[in-house]
Parts: C-alpha cells; structure tokens; sequence
C-alpha cells in the first residue's frame, strides 16, 4: 500500500504556477504589478487567492472594488471547480504560467456563483462530500461522523494539511470487505463543447458479471463520444490531475487515489493538441 | 417503492407528468423542459410577486390574483404605461423561476430556483435567506448554509439558489408510509413540493392533492 500512498500525496501536493494580471479595464491609482502564485491543484481559487486580492486592492481606490473574480481567455473562472480541473479543461495544452485576469467590477452573474466569504466555499465542498458519500454509502459514513469531523476535512484542505484531511477521509474510502467497491462512483466529466456543465450518472465500480469496471468501461457507457476507435486517429485527452491515466484503469482504484478532497473524480476530456 | 421510499427517474418524470397535467387544468404554469442532449429535463414554473416593504407575500394565489400570472410577457406588457412602473416601484416585484430536478445521487426531487427584479438585478443569498417565512426562519438561522445556497443548475450551468436535498428522504419517508397505510395514491411531486415550496415563496393550491385521490377513483 505504501506506493499506493505516495499517490494521495503526489494529487495533494500538486501545483500550478499562475501569474495572475489585473484586467485593463480597471480603474487604478498606480500601474498594478502581475503576481505569481503557486496554486495547489486540489484548491479552490477563491480560497487561495487573499494575497493576490490585496496585492491589487492596494493600487485602486475603495469605491471601484466590488467582488473579485477571475477570468482565462474570455471564460469566467467558476471558483467552485477545484483548481487543478480548471486548468486540465481550460488551460492545459497552453504554456505555463497559466495566465489568469483578475476582475473587481462587472460580475458575470449568469456564469459564476457568487463567493461573499469562505463560508461560501465550506458550504460548497461539504455539499460535494455529503453527495459524494450519498453515492458511495447511502450517506452512512459521512453521516456517522461527528461536527468535529466535518470541520477536520475542511480545515485540513483550507490549511493545505494532507495527514488532517486523510486522518478522516479514510474512513470515506472504505467498503464493506464482502463488496468490492463503492455502492456507485462519485464522477463528473467535463467537455467545454456542451451547454451542460458535466455529466453525472450512476455508474458501479463492479459489473454484474464480477470483473472490475474501467475507466474506459465508464466512459462507453456515459460518453461514447469522448472514446476514440482504437485503430483511429486519437481526438482526445482524458485527464484528471493533468496526467491521462490507462483506460484499462480500475475506476475504484482511480476513485481512491485521484479523487479530489469533495471525494469526487473530476475528469476532463480535451481535444488532442494538434502540434 | 423500495423500501427507503427514494424514487427513480423514471417514475420522478411519470410523477412530473401528472403533475403537469394538473397544472394545465387548473391554469397554473408549470411546464416540463427537456435538455438538449439528454433524455432528461426539468419542471418548471416562472412566477411574480410583489415585496411589500421588508416582508414577503406568502399568500397564495387565490389571494393576491395578480401575483400569479403564468407568463413573463403578461407582466411585461403594461409596464410601458408609466403608472404601472410607479405601483411596480412602490412595492417591488419579484420575478421567480422555480426548477424542479432530478438528482441520482439522492434519488429525490431537487428545488432549483433564481430570483430577479424586473429590470433584470438578480436577489441575493442574503436577501433570500432575509425573505424565508418567519415560521422557518428559527430553522433557517441553525444552519443557513447547509439549508439554501448559491449553486451551479445541473443542466444550465448557471447559477441557481438549492434547497439542499439531503434530509430530503428523511421527511418524505413518514409521509408516503403514512399514505400507504390508508391506501391512499400520492403524487411523490405534489407531497414534497407542497413541504418544501413555502419555505421560498412556493405555495401549491390544495386541488393537487384532491387531482391525485380523483384520479385513483376514476381507476377503481
């Protein structure tokens, strides 16, 4: 299991180097420097990004601040998507640093959710956790835990402390040892081409004959589109942590291990980069 | 059913069908929306209401006639008269668009809804947390977070207020053995809208509940 833990840690520790520049738009008193920022992949931006808010606060005036928010290419930023999955659908096949705007006024309100306060973002993963357990084992670890519990995940994520957030999430990864897998797999598949924000459905870890599901089982069945033919040519990358794991992997062993810390797989499918 | 009384999709759509077709008899506005790609979809229902000062209408339809008007149009034609835009502006309206969702994860019903002023400036969390009937509120205040929060809409994408269904099943599993027991055939949608529509302005007329027993009559 040892090489099996080194794995959590490699997905907790991941990182993107960003330089974050403050819109044109923006009215300012002093020219506003970029800054650079290693974001934690499993992170969410709003929850990340203090010290970019005040780096530029300090060159505008008061009455021109309202709420921040953040913008790649055109594409409002949704701060409710871990880092490291926007980065994979968005920004992946571009060069680092990933180069974001920052926003004070204009507020996309049909894209984005607001994010008054960090309660906001506890809220948001804890809807995640407690959906992702419905799935996993009709809600009966997580709702076996204790308040304190709740509070350990999220103050281990916010504080960027893995043996915290693992000390209770463990108990999220387990199953009944005469099953092989979770009840269903907490997923999501993201493709910017849709209107859809992401696919979710039921999916077991195990088929009804016994053999483990794939990664690649998963994807025929709810995204057939995203599959190439195996002697075509290939038109996408399936990433999740911005790597393109085997097709042939078992879809437990890859909700165990490359979950994100809402204990859901986040996984993008990206068109193939053409150079 | 089974025995946690969740429900599947597919009865969750049978259920919204008859629903509707209630709703269609008696002029309320419901409607289903399919998505695009999917074989899935939502209910639902664009409604207005006037805010008299701080304090919500919650009174029903029957009541307050013109807050329930079952197209946007109807309410936007007059406002080119100036004295509407006057009454309009002395006690606000609010434009509400209520989702109803499926959710596999839960297996239950979901209540999606956004709020706006009529010149298009969306309500606030606090402002809807602010406007929940009193007789909620205490409940509201234990645990405002776990209970209506910003969320992205499923099928939209866009930014939606959530009751949050979790304890969803907690509160219908009573009410649906209760109705088996005096054999009695509920429509799941109307048993779970009529508890959990009026903690957000969502009042359901009783002939939903008469539509459904009449029905089950006519079958016997």
């Amino acid at each position: 299991m040892t090489d099996d833990k080194d794995v959590l840690r490699d997905v907790w520790f991941g990182r993107i180097p960003t330089c974050f520049t403050l819109c044109q738009d923006e009215i300012t008193e002093r020219e506003a420097e970029p800054y650079y920022l290693l974001l934690p992949r499993v992170s969410y931006l709003t929850l990340v990004t203090d010290k970019v808010k005040k780096h530029f606060q300090k060159v505008m005036r008061q009455e021109d601040i309202s709420e921040i928010w953040f913008e790649y290419e055109g594409t409002p930023l949704k701060w409710h998507y871990p880092i490291g999955l926007l980065f994979d659908l968005l920004a992946s096949s571009s060069a680092l640093p990933w180069n974001i705007t920052v926003h004070f006024k204009s507020f996309p309100e049909k894209d984005l959710l607001h994010c008054p306060s960090k309660d906001a973002i506890e809220a948001h993963f804890m809807s995640c956790m407690k959906e992702a357990d419905a799935l996993k084992h009709k809600s009966q670890v997580i709702n076996e835990m204790q308040k304190k519990d709740h509070k350990q995940l999220w103050m281990g994520l916010q504080n960027d402390r893995f043996d915290q957030f693992w000390a209770i999430n463990r108990k999220l990864m387990e199953y009944p040892a005469e099953e092989n897998g979770f009840r269903y797999i907490p997923f999501r598949i993201y493709q910017t081409t849709t209107e859809r924000p992401f696919i979710q459905k039921l999916f077991r870890p195990v088929a009804a004959d016994g053999q483990l599901h794939t990664l690649g089982d998963l994807l025929k069945e709810v995204c057939p589109s995203a599959v190439d033919p195996e002697d075509g040519e290939k038109k996408n990358q399936v990433m999740i942590h911005g790597i393109e794991p085997m097709l042939e992997t078992p879809l437990q062993w890859l909700s165990e291990h490359l979950s994100y810390p809402d204990n859901f797989l986040h996984i993008s499918i990206i068109p193939q980069p053409t150079d | 059913m089974e025995e946690d009384e969740f429900i599947g999709e597919k009865t969750f759509q049978r259920h919204c069908a008859e629903f509707i077709k209630h709703s269609q008899q008696i002029g309320d506005s419901w409607e289903w929306r399919p998505s695009k790609d999917c074989s899935d979809g939502y209910m639902c229902k664009i409604h207005f209401q006037i805010k008299n000062g701080s304090v919500m209408s919650h009174l029903g339809a029957s009541t307050h006639g013109q807050t329930c008007l079952p197209m946007e149009e109807a309410f936007e034609l007059p406002l080119d008269d100036c004295e509407v835009i006057e009454t309009a502006a002395a006690s606000e309206v609010i434009k509400y668009e209520y989702h109803v969702l499926y959710s596999c994860s839960y297996q239950v019903p979901v209540l999606y809804f956004r709020a706006s002023f009529l010149d298009g400036r969306p309500l606030t969390l606090k402002d809807i947390w602010e406007g929940v009937h009193e007789c909620y509120k205490t409940r509201l205040l234990q645990g405002p977070w776990d209970t209506i929060t910003q969320q992205e809409h499923p099928i939209l994408g866009q930014p939606f207020f959530v009751l949050h269904p979790c304890k969803t099943n907690e509160f219908m599993t009573p009410v649906l053995k209760n109705s088996q027991k005096i054999n009695k055939n509920v429509n799941y949608i109307t048993s779970w809208l009529s508890i959990v529509g009026p903690v957000v302005g969502l009042n359901l007329p009783l002939s939903y509940a008469k539509a459904t027993s009449q029905d089950e009559r006519n079958v016997d």
